[in-house]
């Protein structure tokens, strides 16, 4: 409708401009879409109109294509460029008309037989409005891209790249069905050119696929998805390892008496199966008024919806189970799913079936046995789908009739095959590929969900995918937000943000030079709330994980050489320093550190300690020691450090009540002094270094939020050594080297320049040279070549003399207006005369070197012109 | 540098020459106050320098058991001895020395680190046992033909190829016999050693002076080997029998040991939760009993405390208890099967052995036949085959002839009864002891779990008196 009106305005301007006598001449200026005329500059042409001219105008005028821009709806007629399609797109061969013949027959006889049935779809116009059979259509194509290899990777490339648009009439199947060549050009389809152009992909890389003309859901035909859960959302159901129970073995003790009352359990049991109900009652009854909510808008035209889906059936391969593709959302039904509503026909790229079986319980019920030829009327004989042996009993009254009429048609079907497909190679060039969805963008609203989709690069930051997640079905609370990133230099994979707790989690790829793995955080900011989780082969310290809260700080290790498995450290409040030194940092005061150990297989279970807890305010240490194999108690240690004076002023070093210990089996050695006071000074010089280490921590902490922060500001991302296109640099050291190969070749070809090449044109061609002739030629040469030295010489003085002439003039200029010139001027005239000494100075060494080279040059001429082997001979013998 | 002592007087390690080492080379300072209080034991010591002391003789080292380092380089040594008892030792020096043979080293399986440079050693040997030796310093010794291996080596050649065939096969020959001796460690284990094969047979007529001479007999060699070949199959048989019985037998007490050990385990794992959550209460009312600074409230803590730790006792004896019963009941269980299976062993082996005896005493019948129809032959004079001289000095008269056959029938017998005692009263006494040694290993762990129970409780008693104690003092 647009395009007419925006034509009449053309037409209305144009009269206009007629009635103002003032024309532009139409072929002289090229109309852009649908661009006005201007009055005053037609005005200025002021040619005069004449009858003819108006008419001719008025027919260019109509012949100008318009498109509008706010709704590229259908791929028009006119929009496409037929001239260019190759013959096979304009006209049939004579298999293709044969074809056409029998289709046509068939259709004829399927009206006549199912009166109260729809027309069959079979043969639509092409863009060049060449009626062709939907199976020459398809075009069995293997990608040379391994993510199309198999149907998922196929279906949501189909649906990613093309942008839908609804069928003209969505109770008819279209009129046109164009080639995927020109689908894929243009980016743009209906269901039927996504389910064709996704049935090519498919059959192309080994799958057993049809295109299937039927009834679809209203949700479906639009790709109105807003009813669905996203799949991303959707969890993957956890699978139940349910554990081999072990049968009891002959000797297994008894499990010891239960005393508990059996009444009691079984009054427990029943009051939470009450609870359970009563919950799963109200859970059922809001789904039941959520469902009532959605189904309010039920569509009126249900089951009469006419959409193009695929078939893969099961077989080929190693397709257990034959399912549906939606080609506009690449999900997969199972053939009982609600939205498939009946099937008319399907077709593939061999043979075309209709559909004998009644839908009435959607397409339930179908059976997908091409072979047999009750439930599927196909149209040609003798392709290779097996035909079915065994019949059932009761169908037979059925299925005579068919027989007879099959009979009738064999005989003119036989021994022909489909015709090859009209349709050129489908070609998907790598940019486009990569681009993938039109502009590299897409959206789809799902239900609670929306999901965005970018092409990689195509976001400074590398964002590829983002799924908001709403409370509400309207969606304007968002609950939360999952952004997918490619590329990142920081190796950045999976950014989750939860908006209700505001806490981001971010997942790394190997890689990130902290070798982080996941970070969860609330703030950026230090000693807050926050868990890091690394890459643990990467760490040399064997940390794995480290948690924090404002207070604590949690480490976790593995494989480390000293078995340290985990650390905990308590901070107190920072003490305030009384000088405001702010280059040091001020560590917080520690006040408890636990640190736990694997045992060391290499040390007995006494001396292997399990649990150290520095107690640093109230210096205390307490050790916990591994429990020895058969034994339930372990060996205990504390030592309390006070440094005491006793009676006598002296320094107290170590005495009995300082340690207090618990040994499972007690031995004479740790009993005494000088081996407490040892370990005790051991620890001690552990305790330091403990407390520096959890300083040290807390430093790395400060240092990768630095980083992490840094690296969100610049979010660089990388470009592989192998994307020829986007790294520059290998683009740059591919350019340089293509120069310096284009370089090397204009010498080759100068090198093999033929200096007697326009000389010896003058003779006549193919004929030998006299000597005479052969003389005449040098001697042309070398006087040519002469004339060239000359001229050059000249050329240089010619130069030499103007730039003197002009340096003169100005300096009698100088000298006239010396008095009144300023600085400025000055300066300029001085910089002037330097330069233009400079180049008289060049010009006149040039001319020198001429002088001197030309003689030389003159002569090697001449001995390469004696050397010539199209000449020396003939001059040898002169000579 | 060793000449430059050579002019002193040899010294003798004695007690006090140690004692001083050991206390100027133990612990310095504030450790080293604490060691003089207590005294330094020889045994702690772990390491020890005696370098520059003119020692003529490796003397009084016998208490340093825990020793990892010893220095004795720069004395005047002359054999190496007296290092028997130090087997931590890693680090030995005995440079400078005038060591003349390698000896005495064969216990010292830690070495790692042995220095023997300088001294007079000409030849390299019994290093074999230092299998973790890293070190070997040997320089400056009068080895000679350490250089000339390479000539040495090509003259001897042929002989040292001879050598080494000769232990190879020594050592296959060996092996073999190992290989052999595990095989028979295994029948004896089955208690059915030698009865794979005629063995049996062989040993009834190993001792049997008649039935080897009646077997000259016309007719009683085919009997003899009629009768071995079916001796053998029912000696096989019971070999067999009781290969698979044995097999029977050490998949039950398998299947008892890991029952056991995973009651065992299982009952651990849920004492030391048991402890783990009392330690983790305890520890915080220990720490309540010390801030509290009234006394009643003191007191009510503390019995509150105590009160905790016998219920603490109580858990872990009633889980033992538990455990006790538990096992009791398994073993008493397994002992009835495993007393089943071998009473059923030794009947199924009685009834194969009676059916040996049955065909001796066949055999006997027969033998008794041909030599009482031989007698009557040879009486008449029709004997035609010559019989050796013994044999016929047999043949005099009947009761001769009888009684020689019925010795050879008693020798028989009195061998197959032997062989089937010996089988019964093995099997039997593995049985008892293997039922003895499980009851009292199970007592053994009842007992050394009850004194662990009770040696922690007492801890933990005790050190809650002694905080009160200290409280009250304070």
């Amino acid at each position: 409708m647009e395009v007419l009106k925006e034509e009449e305005e053309g037409k209305e301007a144009a009269k206009q401009e007629a009635a103002a006598e003032a024309v532009a001449e139409p072929a002289a200026e090229p109309l852009e879409e649908g661009e006005m005329m201007q009055p005053q500059e037609v005005g200025r042409r002021g040619t005069i109109m004449t009858q003819e001219m108006l008419r001719d105008l008025e027919k260019k005028l109509l012949g100008i294509e318009i498109t509008v821009p706010e709704k590229p709806s259908i791929i028009t007629k006119d929009t496409i460029d037929i001239s260019k399609l190759p013959c096979s797109y304009q006209s049939n061969t004579p298999e293709e008309e044969h074809l056409l013949e029998v289709a046509d027959n068939f259709s004829r006889q399927y009206s006549h037989l199912c009166p109260d049935r729809v027309p069959l779809f079979l043969y639509p116009l092409n863009e060049c409005e060449v009626p062709k059979f939907v199976s020459t259509t398809i075009r069995p194509t293997l990608m040379p891209y391994p993510e199309l290899y198999n149907w998922d990777g196929c279906a949501q490339f189909v649906s990613d790249f093309l942008s839908m648009e609804p069928l003209p009439d969505p109770l008819k199947p279209p009129s046109h069905l164009y080639s995927s060549t020109t689908v894929l050009a243009y980016q743009k389809g209906n269901c039927f050119d996504f389910s064709t152009l996704l049935c090519s992909l498919l059959i192309g890389s080994g799958y057993d696929a049809y295109c299937v003309n039927g009834y679809g859901s209203q949700d479906l035909c639009l790709m109105d998805l807003t009813r669905e859960p996203c799949p991303l959302t959707v969890k993957p159901k956890e699978a139940l390892w349910e554990k081999e129970e072990a049968p009891p073995k002959k000797y297994a003790v008894r499990p010891p008496r239960d005393l508990t009352s059996r009444f009691e359990q079984e009054q427990e049991r029943k009051r939470q199966e009450k609870i359970k109900a009563e919950e799963e009652r109200r859970q059922r009854e809001e789904e039941e008024r959520l469902q009532e909510v959605d189904s309010t808008g039920t569509d009126p035209l249900h089951g009469l919806r006419v959409h193009s889906w695929v078939l893969v059936l099961s077989g080929k391969r190693e397709v257990p189970e034959s399912f549906f593709i939606d080609p506009f959302t690449a999900r997969s039904y199972s053939p009982q799913d609600e939205h498939f509503l009946g099937i008319e026909s399907l077709w593939n790229h061999k043979n075309y079936w209709i559909n004998m079986q009644d839908c009435w319980n959607c397409c339930k019920d179908l059976i997908f046995d091409l072979g047999d030829p009750v439930k599927w009327e196909y149209l040609l004989l003798g392709t290779d789908k097996p035909r079915l042996s065994l019949v059932d009993e009761e169908d037979d009254t059925l299925s005579e009739d068919y027989d007879i009429e099959n009979l009738g048609k064999e005989d003119e079907d036989k021994c022909f095959d489909m015709p090859h497909s009209w349709v050129e190679q489908l070609e998907i060039s790598p940019e486009v590929f990569e681009t993938r969805c039109p502009n590299g963008k897409k959206v789809i609203q799902y239900k609670k969900a929306k999901l965005e989709k970018w092409a990689p690069y195509l976001n400074s930051n590398g964002l590829v995918c983002c799924l908001s997640t709403y409370k509400d079905p309207e969606c304007t609370k968002i609950l939360e937000v999952k952004e997918w990133y490619q590329n990142r230099e920081d190796m950045l994979e999976l950014r989750h943000i939860n908006k209700d707790t505001g806490l981001i989690v971010d997942y790394f790829k190997p890689g990130h030079p902290q070798a982080l793995r996941v970070h969860s955080y609330t703030s950026m900011q230090p000693e807050m709330d926050r868990v890091m989780e690394f890459y643990k082969t990467v760490r040399v310290d064997g940390l794995i994980r480290r948690e924090e809260t404002p207070k604590t700080m949690t480490e976790y290790y593995e494989r480390r050489p000293d078995f340290l498995s985990y650390r905990h450290v308590n901070f107190g409040p920072r003490v305030k320093k009384i000088t405001m030194n702010s280059t040091e940092s001020n560590p917080r005061t520690v006040l408890k550190i636990t640190e736990r150990f694997f045992r060391n297989p290499a040390k007995p279970a006494d001396e292997d300690v399990a649990e150290r807890v520095f107690l640093i305010m109230e210096e205390r240490i307490q050790l916990r020691y591994h429990c020895r194999e058969n034994h339930i108690t372990a060996s205990k240690r504390e030592f309390l450090r006070r440094t005491e004076v006793d009676s006598k002023g002296n320094k107290i070093i170590m005495t009995p009540d300082m340690c207090s210990s618990f040994e499972v089996e007690p031995s004479e050695h740790t009993k005494k002094l000088l081996y407490q006071y040892e370990t005790m000074m051991q620890l001690k010089k552990e305790e330091k270094l403990c407390r520096h280490q959890a300083w040290e921590s807390e430093l790395e902490v400060l240092e990768i939020l630095k980083l992490r922060e840094e690296e969100e500001e610049a979010h660089t991302l990388t470009i592989s050594i192998y994307d020829t296109k986007r790294n520059e640099k290998s683009k740059e050291y591919r350019e340089a080297r293509e120069r310096v190969m284009h370089e090397e070749h204009l010498q080759q070809v100068e090198a093999q320049l033929d200096y007697l090449a326009p000389f010896l044109a003058q003779l006549p061609p193919g004929e030998k040279l006299t000597r005479w002739q052969a003389v005449h030629v040098k001697e042309e040469c070398l006087s040519d070549f002469k004339q060239r030295l000359i001229d050059k010489a000249n050329l240089i003085q010619a130069r030499f003399e103007k730039e003197t002439q002009e340096l003169q003039k100005k300096q009698q200029w100088y000298q006239e207006n010396q008095v009144t010139l300023t600085a400025e001027d000055e300066d300029l005239y001085l910089s002037y005369c330097s330069q233009a000494m400079f180049r008289i100075r060049i010009l006149e060494q040039r001319l020198n070197r001429h002088k001197e080279m030309a003689p030389l040059k003159y002569m090697a001429l001449e001995e390469k012109l004696c050397k010539d082997p199209r000449l020396a001979e003939l001059l040898k013998s002169f000579v | 540098m060793n000449r430059l002592y050579n002019s002193l007087e040899p010294r003798v390690m004695d007690d006090d020459m140690l004692k001083l080492a050991v206390g100027e080379q133990g612990p310095q300072e504030e450790a080293g106050l604490l060691a003089r209080q207590e005294g330094i034991l020889f045994k702690d010591v772990l390491s020890l320098q005696l370098d520059f002391q003119n020692i003529l003789r490796i003397d009084n080292l016998w208490q340093f058991e825990n020793l990892r380092k010893l220095q004795l380089d720069n004395n005047v040594i002359e054999r190496i001895e007296g290092l028997e008892k130090l087997t931590h030792l890693v680090w030995l020096d005995l440079s400078f020395n005038n060591i003349e043979a390698i000896e005495g080293l064969d216990t010292l399986v830690n070495l790692e680190d042995l220095s023997l440079f300088n001294n007079r050693i000409s030849k390299i040997d019994s290093l074999d046992a230092l299998v973790k030796l890293q070190v070997l310093s040997l320089g400056n010794n009068h080895i000679g033909n350490m250089m000339n291996k390479g000539l040495a080596e090509l003259k001897h050649q042929f002989s040292i190829d001879e050598l080494k065939h000769r232990e190879n096969l020594i050592q296959a020959r060996l092996e073999d016999e190992q290989a052999r001796r595990e095989e028979l460690e295994e029948h004896k284990a089955a208690f059915v050693e030698h009865l794979n094969g005629p063995f049996l047979f062989d040993s009834m007529y190993a001792e049997d002076v008649e039935g080897n001479k009646l077997a000259c007999l016309h007719g009683a060699g085919e009997l003899l080997e009629a009768y071995k070949d079916k001796f053998v199959v029912i000696c096989v048989n019971i070999f067999e029998y009781g290969l698979k019985q044995q097999e029977k037998r050490k998949v039950e007490l398998d299947t008892f040991n890991e029952c056991v050990q995973e009651a065992i385990q299982e009952n651990q794992g849920q004492g030391k939760r048991r402890i783990a959550e009392f330690e983790e209460k305890h520890l915080l009312s220990l720490s309540a009993i010390r801030d509290e600074s009234e006394l009643s409230n003191l007191e009510k803590k503390i019995v509150e405390c105590s009160k905790d730790i016998s219920e603490l006792f109580n858990t872990l004896m009633t889980l033992e208890m538990q455990l006790v019963e538990q096992l009791e009941e398994t073993i008493n269980m397994f002992e009835r099967n495993i007393i089943d299976l071998v009473g059923l062993f030794i009947e199924n082996v009685q009834s194969l052995m009676a059916q040996c005896r049955d065909l001796e005493n066949h055999h006997h019948e027969k033998l008794l036949e041909i030599a009482i129809s031989a007698l009557e032959k040879m009486v008449k004079g029709e004997l035609e085959e010559d019989l050796p001289d013994e044999v016929r000095a047999l043949f005099v008269d009947k009761d001769t002839v009888v009684n020689a056959v019925g010795s050879s029938h008693d020798i028989h017998l009195l061998k197959i009864d032997n062989r089937e005692d010996e089988l019964v009263t093995r099997v039997n006494s593995w049985c008892t002891h293997l039922v003895d040694k499980i009851h009292k290993d199970e007592i053994m762990r009842n007992r050394r779990r009850v004194k662990e129970i009770n040696q922690y409780i007492d801890h933990m008693q005790n050190e809650l008196d002694n905080l009160e104690c200290s409280d009250i003092i304070d």
